[in-house]
C-alpha cells in the first residue's frame, strides 16, 4: 500500500495491488518528513486496466479470461485497489506521495476507538471495518456483545462501540434519526437495556407499546441471557399512572387541558378565573357544570324563579349557588368558552388520567428503574408534559436547595426517552410537552436531566432541540429533506450523506460532539425483543391452522359424517362443546378441510360423505 | 459551429464515388461465390473449435505462451529534429512478474552506430533504419524471453515476414534457437496487407476484374465466426521466404485477421489458430486478449516520454532539439 497521485495536507489517495480497501477502515501512513498520519477511508475503489468499460461492446467475455487463466495467465490479479483516505487530523504539509501505509495497531487507535470503560459506558456496538485492529486488543474489550447479521448471532470481532455516558455532563442529549425499517428502535431498545445495565434513572415514553423488556430474544445464547425483570416498569397512563389532581396549578391543568388542541385565550381566562388552588377535581368539575347550567337558563330572572320553585332543600341550595356562580362569572366567562373546558375536562377524565398519581414513577426513578409510560400518543403528550415538568422540577429544586445550602428532598439525576419525538417537540408550533423538552434541552445539563429523543422525521422535530442534541445515531435515511436536515446539523461528510440511503438495517453513523469526527458503527443484537415482532402474514396462517385443529378435533370422533345427517351431529357437538354451528357453515367448514386434504369426501348417490 | 468549406465537401463526395466506382464489380460479386472461389483456389475454408480448458492446461505444463510486442513513441517536430524511443516487451503467461524489456531510440542527429553521414541520408534509409530499430528489439526481447522462460509457443504481435524483411540477421538467430529447440514461433497480424486474393481474381480472365484489391477488402464480412482459410503455400509468395499463413475471423467483428508460422513448423499453425481464437473475446476486435495485454504493458503515454525528457535532458538540448513550434502551441 502507497500513497499515490497528487496528495494534499487533508486527502490522500493509496493504491494497493493485492489489498481491497473498506470504507471506514483506519490507515497509518508512514510520512518520511511527518511521521506517521493516521487517516479513515472515505471513498474506495478497485479497477482493472484489461477488463475496462467499454462502451462499444467490446468486452472481454468470462469465458477468455477463463481460458488465459488456464494457460497461467490470471487477468484478475492486475486488479488495483483504490483508497480516497481523509487524514483525522490536518498534516502540516502535503502528504509525501509514495509514503508507505500500514494497518494501525489496537494501542496507536484505542484512543480515538474506545472513549469509555465498559463498566461505566454504554456498549452499544461495534466500529465497523476494525477487525485487522482488534486483534491486539485488550481482553476487557473483548467477547462483550454479539451482532445480528444476515439471520444469525455473530460473535464480536470487530472493537467495541462504547458511548461515554459521562460525556453527557459536556455533550448533553442524544438524537437518534432514521426511516422505518432501519434498525432506530431496535438501536433505541438497545440504549435502554444499557442504561437498565447501568441502574440509570430513565423515564420511556413509548406510544408504540413496544418498549418491554420480558422477553428474552430466542437467538441469545441461554448462559448469556440477561434477564431485565426487575429492572423496569411498564406504567399504562390512566391504568396504573396519573395525575393527582390537587397536586395541579394553573399552569398544569392549562397545560393538560391544551394538549389535544391549543386553548383559546378566552378559554384559558375561564380556567385562570374558575380554578382554585387545592381544587379536586369534583370540585373543580362542579364548578364549571353548575355555572354552564346557570348560563344554559339563559338569565338571571329564570334562575331566580327556578329556586322558587325548587322543591327541596338541597335542589334549592343548588340553585342557590349556580346563581351565586352565574353573577360573579357569567360577564366575564363566556358560555362557549365554559363548555369548552368542561368538555375537555371530562374527557381526561374519562381516560382516567386523574385517577392516579405519579408516586410510583417517582419511586421507580429513586430505585436507578427505567420505567415505561404507555398510552396512545395524544395521551402521552398530555401526561407527559404534567410528569416531566413535574419531575424535572423536583430535581431543579434539589440542585438549586444544594446551590443554596438549604435542605431539600433528594431526586436524583434522570434521562427522558422517547420515539416518535417529533410530536412532542414538532417544529413550527406550539404543543405543551414542547416547552418542557426545549428547557430541559438548554438548560437540563446543569441539573442532570438528558434527553434521548428517536424520529424518523428530524425535520419535523423543533430546531432549538436538534441544536442541542450533541450526539446523533444516524441510521438508514431515505428521504432527501431529512439527510438535507442531518447533513446540516451534524458533522457527517459528503461522501457519509450520499450512503445513508444504502445503509444496512443496524448499522449506523455516530456523529458526536466529543469525539469531533463520525463514526460508522453496528449495533449490538439486542438481548430482549419488542411484543410485536411476530409478522402478521405468519399469525393469519397459524391462526388458521389452530382453528382447523380445533374445528378437526372436535368432528374427529363423528366421522364418517353422512351428508344427510348435519343436523344430528351439530346437535351432538352442541351439547358436548356448547359451540353451534349453522348448517351452512358447518358445511363449509367441512368442505374447507376436504381442500386442505385433511379429511376426505365421497360421493353417493344421495349423498356426500365425510371421513 | 464549424464552417466548411464547400469544396472539401464535394471533394469527399467524390472519393465516395469514385471508390463505390472501383469496388462495385467486388461488391456485387456473390458471397456463396466468392467462398467456392476461395475454397477452390486459395484454400480449404474450416470451421475451428475453441480449446477446452483441460488442452489449455497443456500449455501451461509445456511453458506457457511468451507474448512479444514492441511500441515507439515520437517526439520533437520535422527532420531531423526529433527522437524516437522504442521499447519491446517479451511478457510469458507464466511469470506474471518477470517482463522482458528492450528499448533503444533513434534521432537523425546522431547516427554513429547506424553508419550512414547525415547528409547522404535519404528519407527511405531513414525510414529502414527506424523500422529496422523498432524490430531489432522485439526481436531481441523474444530471445531473451525464449532464453529466461523456456516457453511452448511464442506470439509475435505482427507478421513474421516483417522481421525476416527488416532486421534479417537477428531474426535468423531467433528463428534458429526457435527451431532448435522446439519453440512454436507465430506471428498474429492484426491489419492484413495481403493481395493474396485479389491477385488471383485479377488473374483469373473470367472473372473480368481488372484492379487488385486487397484481402482485408475482399474478406471483409466474408467469413463465418471461427472460420479460417488454410492458405496453399502454392499461391503465397510467403512461402518462398519459409512462412506458412492463414486468414480467421477471430470475433463478431467482420473483418479478418492473418496468423503465419515457420514453415517448418506448419503442422502447429492450426493449433496456434485454435489457441487465438480461444484467446479473443467474442465481441472484441479480433485480436487476442493476450496480445491486447502485452500491448498496453509495452505502450508508453506520450506524457510520460515528455516527462522523461525533461527530467533527464539538458533543458538547453530540449529546446534547441527536441520541442517543436507546434508542441509550444496552445490555441
Amino acid at each position: 500500500m502507497k500513497v499515490v497521485g497528487i496528495t494534499t495536507q487533508q486527502e490522500v489517495y493509496i493504491g494497493s495491488k493485492d489489498r481491497n480497501f473498506r470504507i471506514n477502515e483506519f490507515l497509518i501512513i508512514t510520512d518520511s518528513y511527518q511521521g506517521d498520519l493516521m487517516g479513515e477511508v472515505v471513498e474506495a475503489e478497485a479497477y482493472n486496466k484489461y477488463i475496462p468499460l467499454s462502451m462499444h461492446g467490446e468486452l472481454a467475455d468470462s469465458s477468455v479470461i477463463e481460458s488465459l487463466k488456464a494457460i497461467g495467465y490470471n487477468v484478475e490479479e492486475d486488479t488495483i485497489y483504490i483508497a480516497k483516505v481523509r487524514l483525522l487530523n490536518e498534516a502540516l504539509y502535503p502528504v509525501e506521495a509514495g509514503s508507505d501505509v500500514r494497518i494501525p495497531e489496537f494501542d496507536e487507535v484505542k484512543d480515538l476507538m474506545i472513549r469509555s470503560s465498559v463498566d461505566e459506558g454504554l456498549v452499544l456496538g461495534v466500529i465497523k471495518s476494525t477487525d485487522q485492529m482488534a486483534k491486539g486488543m485488550d481482553e476487557e474489550y473483548k467477547d462483550l456483545l454479539y451482532t445480528f447479521e444476515d439471520g444469525q448471532l455473530k460473535s464480536q470481532n470487530e472493537i467495541p462501540y462504547i458511548y461515554n455516558i459521562k460525556s453527557m455532563h459536556q455533550y448533553p442529549h442524544v438524537g437518534v434519526f432514521g426511516g422505518s425499517g432501519s434498525g432506530k428502535s431496535f438501536g433505541l431498545r438497545v440504549v435502554l437495556e444499557e442504561l437498565m445495565n447501568l441502574n440509570i434513572p430513565t423515564i420511556v415514553l413509548d406510544p408504540h407499546f413496544e418498549m418491554d423488556f420480558s422477553e428474552i430474544e430466542d437467538y441469545m445464547p441461554k448462559d448469556k441471557a440477561v434477564i431485565y425483570d426487575d429492572k423496569f416498569k411498564c406504567l399504562q397512563v390512566g391504568f396504573h399512572v396519573g395525575v393527582k389532581f390537587q397536586d395541579l396549578s394553573t399552569q398544569d391543568i392549562k397545560n393538560l387541558l391544551d394538549a389535544s388542541s391549543p386553548l383559546t385565550d378566552a378559554m384559558n381566562n375561564v380556567v385562570d378565573i374558575l380554578f382554585k388552588r387545592n381544587d379536586s377535581y369534583n370540585s373543580f368539575h362542579n364548578r364549571l357544570k353548575m355555572l354552564v347550567e346557570a348560563q344554559e337558563e339563559g338569565s338571571l330572572d329564570r334562575i331566580s324563579r327556578r329556586i322558587e320553585e325548587s322543591n327541596s332543600n338541597l335542589e334549592r341550595e343548588g340553585w342557590q349557588k349556580r346563581k351565586e356562580l352565574y353573577l360573579n362569572y357569567d360577564k366575564i366567562c363566556p358560555y362557549s368558552s365554559v363548555r369548552g373546558i368542561l368538555w375537555r375536562l371530562n374527557r381526561l377524565n374519562n381516560e382516567g388520567i386523574f385517577s392516579k398519581d405519579i408516586k410510583e414513577i417517582e419511586e421507580g426513578l429513586h430505585m436507578g428503574k427505567l420505567i415505561v409510560i404507555q398510552g396512545s400518543t395524544r395521551i402521552l403528550q398530555v401526561f407527559s408534559t404534567y410528569l416531566v415538568n413535574n419531575l424535572y422540577h423536583k430535581r431543579r429544586e434539589y440542585k438549586d436547595a444544594l446551590y443554596k445550602k438549604v435542605t431539600a428532598d433528594y431526586f436524583p439525576p434522570f434521562i427522558v426517552v422517547t420515539d416518535e419525538a417529533h410530536n412532542f417537540a414538532p417544529k413550527g408550533y406550539d404543543c405543551p410537552s414542547k416547552s418542557i423538552l426545549k428547557e430541559i434541552s438548554q438548560e437540563g445539563r446543569k441539573y442532570g436531566v438528558f434527553l434521548i429523543l428517536a424520529t424518523q422525521r428530524p425535520t419535523l422535530l423543533d430546531e432549538t432541540i436538534t441544536a442541542q442534541l450533541n450526539t446523533k445515531f444516524i441510521f438508514r435515511t431515505v428521504r432527501g429533506s431529512d439527510i438535507q436536515t442531518i447533513k446540516e446539523e451534524t458533522d457527517i461528510t459528503e461522501e457519509e450523506a450520499r450512503r445513508l440511503p444504502y445503509l444496512k438495517t443496524g448499522d449506523v453513523f455516530v456523529s458526536e460532539s466529543a469525539m469531533g469526527r463520525t463514526i460508522f458503527a453496528r449495533i449490538r443484537a439486542a438481548n430482549t425483543t419488542s411484543p410485536h415482532t411476530e409478522n402478521p402474514f405468519d399469525e393469519l396462517k397459524n391462526k388458521t391452522e389452530e382453528d382447523d385443529n380445533k374445528f378437526l378435533e372436535i368432528i374427529k370422533d363423528k366421522l364418517p359424517i353422512n351428508g344427510d345427517d348435519f343436523i344430528n351431529v351439530i346437535k351432538e357437538i352442541e351439547s358436548e362443546t356448547g359451540l353451534t354451528y349453522p348448517l351452512d357453515l358447518f358445511e363449509e367448514k367441512l368442505n374447507d378441510l376436504v381442500d386442505k386434504g385433511m379429511i376426505e369426501k365421497q360421493k353417493t348417490p344421495f349423498f356426500n360423505v365425510y371421513r | 459551429m464549424y464552417s466548411i468549406d464547400d469544396g472539401l465537401k464535394e471533394n469527399i463526395k467524390h472519393i465516395n464515388k469514385i471508390l463505390m466506382n472501383k469496388y462495385k464489380d467486388v461488391l456485387s460479386l456473390d458471397r456463396e461465390f466468392s467462398k467456392k472461389y476461395i475454397q477452390e483456389n486459395v484454400g480449404p475454408i474450416v470451421k475451428l473449435n475453441k480449446f477446452t480448458m483441460d488442452e489449455l492446461f497443456n500449455f501451461t505444463k509445456s511453458g506457457g505462451i511468451l507474448g512479444i510486442d514492441g511500441s515507439k513513441n515520437r517526439m520533437g517536430g520535422a527532420y531531423p529534429h526529433f527522437i524516437e524511443i522504442y521499447q519491446g516487451l517479451a511478457k510469458s503467461t507464466l511469470y506474471k512478474d518477470k517482463a522482458i524489456y528492450k528499448t533503444d531510440f533513434y534521432t537523425p542527429l546522431y547516427l554513429e552506430n547506424e553508419g550512414v553521414n547525415l547528409l547522404e541520408n535519404t528519407v527511405e534509409k531513414e525510414e529502414q533504419i527506424r523500422s529496422k530499430k523498432l524490430s531489432s528489439i522485439e526481436v531481441e526481447a523474444a530471445l531473451e524471453g525464449i532464453r529466461e522462460f523456456n516457453p511452448y509457443a511464442v506470439m509475435m504481435d505482427g507478421s513474421l515476414i516483417r522481421y525476416d524483411i527488416e532486421c534479417f540477421d537477428k531474426w535468423m538467430e531467433l528463428r534458429r534457437e526457435c527451431e532448435e529447440r522446439g519453440i512454436i514461433l507465430v506471428g498474429v497480424i492484426k491489419d492484413i496487407k495481403t493481395s493474396i486474393i485479389g491477385d488471383l481474381f485479377m488473374n483469373d480472365t473470367s472473372l473480368q476484374i481488372e484492379e487488385c484489391f486487397y484481402d482485408r477488402e475482399l474478406l471483409y464480412g466474408l467469413l463465418e465466426y471461427g472460420e479460417i482459410i488454410r492458405i496453399q503455400s502454392e499461391v503465397t509468395k510467403k512461402s518462398e521466404e519459409g512462412f506458412a499463413s492463414l486468414f480467421m475471423r477471430s470475433s463478431n467483428a467482420p473483418s479478418v485477421i492473418g496468423m503465419d508460422i515457420l514453415d517448418s513448423q506448419k503442422d502447429h499453425l492450426e493449433e496456434m489458430a485454435r489457441l487465438v481464437f480461444t484467446l479473443t473475446p467474442k465481441d472484441s476486435r479480433g485480436v487476442p486478449l493476450w496480445l491486447d495485454i502485452v500491448d498496453s504493458e509495452v505502450k508508453i503515454p506520450d506524457k510520460m516520454i515528455r516527462g522523461l525528457l525533461e527530467s533527464y535532458l539538458d533543458r538547453s538540448i530540449l529546446e534547441m532539439f527536441f520541442i517543436s513550434e507546434r508542441d509550444k502551441r496552445t490555441m
